[in-house]
């Protein structure tokens, strides 16, 4: 079932919400880190959490994000609600870290909580760090590698454990290990599996397995290096990524954009989306053994990838965002060139659309298979399609218009159904509705320079910033001290949002479901470690 | 006495080396239409149109370290592969080819259960050999295609009956060579079950569970290398080769065909193995348009489906064959 044109009705005005509930506790800082910044003290950040949740049931944590300064440790906790954005502000003392958890307020903070847990020491009561989350097995102890005073010379690993001759274990429940290198993921990530007979009936992550540390490499480098670097988290959805941390830099220079690059920016954005979705929907037919749909998909994908060369003169990482533009006009020869490719592929869509929604043996797999009802996607906290095939309807696009998203028209897709053949079809009309998006874009590409003259020198502050990556809302935190390179750089991507969706909905289903379930999420694991 | 000619054709003709060509000739025309039919071109380098790709790949694989895991059965995983390629051969011997079986008898009244107790073997040593690697995927992949054919065997049993009734002998000589009107024709809707049921005790798709890679990495497959596992593969190729042959046998009349002018072997041979083609070109067709079920599906379209279906074409068969078929 598939629910369009939807409005959302939350008039709730959040911050009203939480002067009125808790009025002299809190400090509101109107305008910063989002809609408003909100300092709490004593663990008041709780408080908070629960008067939102109370007020508005869309929200949710977008990330958390640790900080070091100095003395003590920031926690900022990045809210989405329907209606607005904006950051709890906590601190804890370097010497006794330790702030409660929010997971039973929001069970989807788990993930975020572990991840500022691990790499800042941030001890969260209720949501305790075994071993580690995110960094090697072999990483010592105590060390966090996000604060200031580590220094990256003297971390010695510690030595990988002896091995010991296993028994082997006889009985019913078998435990299968999915990952590091699995046929069904081709990125390296571990799922231990316990299964009983077919059923599934535990899984167990590790991430972590291609954790580069770009957060921390982006703290030594320029700012201008760094749009670069983000590029690097991830292949597919590489240009969101560096659109991502240049829309961040330029909210901190407060710099405008000329219209002619908003413009150009977004058709470089769907062009990627386009390839990002058909990538997956390809990719889900091999996952489910259907290899002539994998084969159509990505012969289809081909021209899309010509054209992100026409366009930015790199086939995989664009690299045409910069501070204050992109890189690259668009000539205008080049456009009937994209037009008519694009036209190509829609003659193409109704085909691919009828495979999707009625093909026996694809409904045989897809349908209610990983269902993710509503209530468990807005407690899980999951964003972009794996969102809006459970009939929650959050786009950055839509709901916080950046670049040129606010001036052009598009339909936001979503279906109800909540299983992975809806989170599939999500990705099928979306197909359509970016290449919708790219012939309005480029039907009303104003004239002017593609680039506007950003200031040298960052100043000192800090920007938040949401976009919407092909897998749903990205998001990243900038601060600058007034260097030549950033104090902190968080990015969260949307894959580390949406991996508890697969740890809830795996669960009692059978083996054969978990890769499609698993690749309705589209799972980037080099955005997840990043 | 050594009879020069039964060596001859149980060695060259049509024996163990032109099985072997046969079968690797069928994994050439399976791989080429399956990327055809895919867009992509498939097999090119060696041999003109990559002709030779499937020796090329047994080849390489001989070559291949052999690897025994620690915790294996040493004897079952040595030789379960071996002996399953073995028995699908033998199997393949005993079916009309060039007019007469490999031992050039007319086989023997009863032989068409003997080779389908032969293929349940001959799965069963693939099991064993899955089992026997003690690994987590082997053990669930095997686990897959113990429930599989085990489903399966029934109904194909019963739909290999149905040629049995009309030709009045269990004789497969009698069943092929009697069919001056095909028994695809005659029983049309036994050929169609019988088709799908192949189609899943060969494991192929949308039957093709027990090796799903994105689920159980290799399936029984997994812990295997170098030359068991070029005769796992091997044994597979065969057993794809046996049911199409089985098919051409029961339902296309065999080799028997319009014979123009020499040898009558040759034109049979020749008949044969187009008919055969035609059977894996459906097969491979059937693979690519399908995407692969779920055990449980796999499992409850036979008990609820295939099964029953089964029941009714051999009753439907019965009253054919009474009343029906003497009054053409």
């Amino acid at each position: 079932m598939r629910r369009q044109n939807q409005t959302s009705n939350n008039n709730i005005d959040i911050i009203k919400v939480i002067e009125t509930k808790l009025k002299d506790k809190v400090q509101i800082q109107l305008g910063q880190l989002g809609k408003a910044a909100i300092v709490t003290i004593n663990g008041l950040h709780r408080d908070v959490l629960k008067a939102m949740v109370e007020a508005d049931e869309k929200t949710a944590i977008t990330a958390i994000t640790g900080l070091d300064l100095g003395p003590s440790l920031g926690v900022l906790y990045h809210i989405r609600t329907s209606n607005a954005f904006l950051t709890i502000r906590a601190e804890v003392p370097k010497d006794n870290p330790k702030i409660q958890t929010v997971i039973d307020i929001i069970p989807g903070a788990i993930f975020h909580e572990l991840e500022v847990a691990d790499l800042l020491g941030v001890v969260f009561e209720g949501n305790q760090l075994v071993g580690h989350f995110v960094l090697s097995e072999y990483w010592p102890e105590g060390v966090y590698p996000l604060r200031k005073d580590v220094k990256a010379n003297e971390i010695k690993l510690n030595p990988p454990p002896t091995e010991e001759k296993k028994q082997l274990e006889y009985g019913k429940v078998v435990k299968i290990i999915i990952g590091p290198q699995h046929p069904a993921l081709l990125e390296p990530e571990k799922f231990a599996v316990t299964v009983d007979g077919e059923t599934v009936t535990k899984v167990e992550p590790r991430i972590g397995y291609v954790h580069r540390g770009i957060e921390k490499a982006a703290e030594s480098r320029t700012y201008l290096q760094d749009v670069y670097l983000v590029e690097r988290i991830c292949g597919i959805c590489n240009t969101i990524h560096a659109c991502n941390f240049v829309e961040g830099v330029e909210k901190i220079l407060k710099t405008e954009v000329p219209p002619r690059a908003k413009y150009l920016r977004v058709i470089a954005l769907e062009l990627n989306r386009l390839h990002s979705h058909l990538l997956t929907l390809g990719h889900a037919g091999l996952e489910i053994g259907y290899e002539t749909l994998f084969q159509y998909f990505w012969r289809d994908r081909e021209p899309i990838m010509d054209l992100i060369e026409l366009t930015s003169g790199n086939r995989v990482y664009s690299s045409l965002m910069t501070v204050g533009g992109v890189r690259r006009d668009l000539k205008d020869t080049d456009l009937p060139k994209i037009k008519t490719t694009l036209e190509d592929l829609r003659k193409k869509l109704p085909f691919y659309r009828q495979i999707y929604e009625n093909e026996p043996s694809i409904k045989a797999r897809m349908k209610k298979v990983g269902v993710l009802k509503r209530e468990d996607a807005l407690k899980l906290c999951v964003v972009g399609p794996v969102a809006r095939g459970s009939g929650v309807d959050i786009d950055v696009r839509k709901d916080e218009p950046y670049e040129a998203y606010g001036e052009i028209p598009f339909k936001e897709i979503v279906y109800t159904e909540g299983d992975t053949w809806a989170r599939m079809n999500v990705r099928m009309d979306e197909v359509e509705e970016s290449i919708n998006i790219v012939e309005y874009a480029i039907d009303h590409l104003p004239t002017g320079p593609f680039r506007g003259k950003a200031p040298r020198v960052v100043p000192a502050g800090e920007a938040v910033n949401r976009v919407e990556a092909p897998r749903g809302e990205l998001f990243c935190y900038i601060k600058s001290n007034g260097t030549a390179s950033p104090e902190r750089v968080k990015v969260r991507t949307p894959t580390y949002a949406n991996i508890p969706a697969f740890l809830k909905t795996a669960i009692g289903e059978n083996i054969a479901d978990i890769p499609p379930n698993f690749v309705s999420l589209d799972p980037c694991f080099s955005c997840t470690d990043r | 006495m050594i009879d020069l000619d039964l060596i001859l054709r149980i060695l060259i003709f049509p024996g163990f080396t032109f099985i072997l060509l046969l079968t690797l000739f069928c994994d050439w025309v399976e791989r080429k239409l399956e990327a055809r039919l895919q867009n992509r071109v498939g097999p090119m380098v060696a041999g003109p149109g990559g002709i030779l790709q499937p020796l090329a790949d047994f080849i390489k694989l001989l070559t291949k370290e052999d690897i025994e895991p620690r915790d294996a059965k040493k004897t079952v995983f040595k030789f379960a592969p071996l002996v399953a390629f073995t028995i699908m051969v033998f199997a393949i011997c005993f079916l009309p080819i060039d007019g007469a079986s490999v031992l050039s008898t007319t086989g023997f009244n009863g032989d068409l259960i003997v080779i389908l107790t032969f293929s349940t073997i001959a799965s069963f040593l693939l099991f064993l050999s899955g089992w026997a690697s003690c690994n987590p995927y082997g053990t669930i992949g095997s686990a897959r295609v113990l429930t599989q054919f085990l489903g399966y065997d029934i109904p194909l049993f019963m739909l290999a009956l149905t040629p049995a009734f009309v030709a009045g002998s269990l004789s497969i000589f009698v069943i092929a060579s009697s069919q001056t009107i095909p028994y695809i024709l005659l029983a049309p809707w036994a050929f169609v079950l019988f088709i799908i049921a192949m189609q899943a005790e060969l494991e192929k798709g949308p039957f093709d569970v027990p090796d799903a890679e994105s689920e159980v990495v290799g399936g029984l497959e997994t812990e295997y290398t170098g030359a068991k596992l070029a005769f796992l593969h091997l044994t597979r190729d065969v057993q794809i080769v046996f049911g199409a042959a089985l098919v051409v046998e029961l339902f296309l009349g065999g080799p028997y065909g319009p014979v123009f002018f020499g040898l009558p072997a040759f034109w049979y041979s020749l008949w044969f193995v187009l008919k055969l083609l035609a059977i894996v070109i459906v097969a491979e067709y059937v693979t690519t348009l399908f995407a692969r079920l779920r055990i449980d599906q796999v499992l409850s379209a036979n008990w609820r489906i295939i099964l029953p279906a089964a029941i009714l074409s051999l009753m439907l068969t019965v009253a054919m064959v009474t009343w029906v078929y003497p009054l053409v």
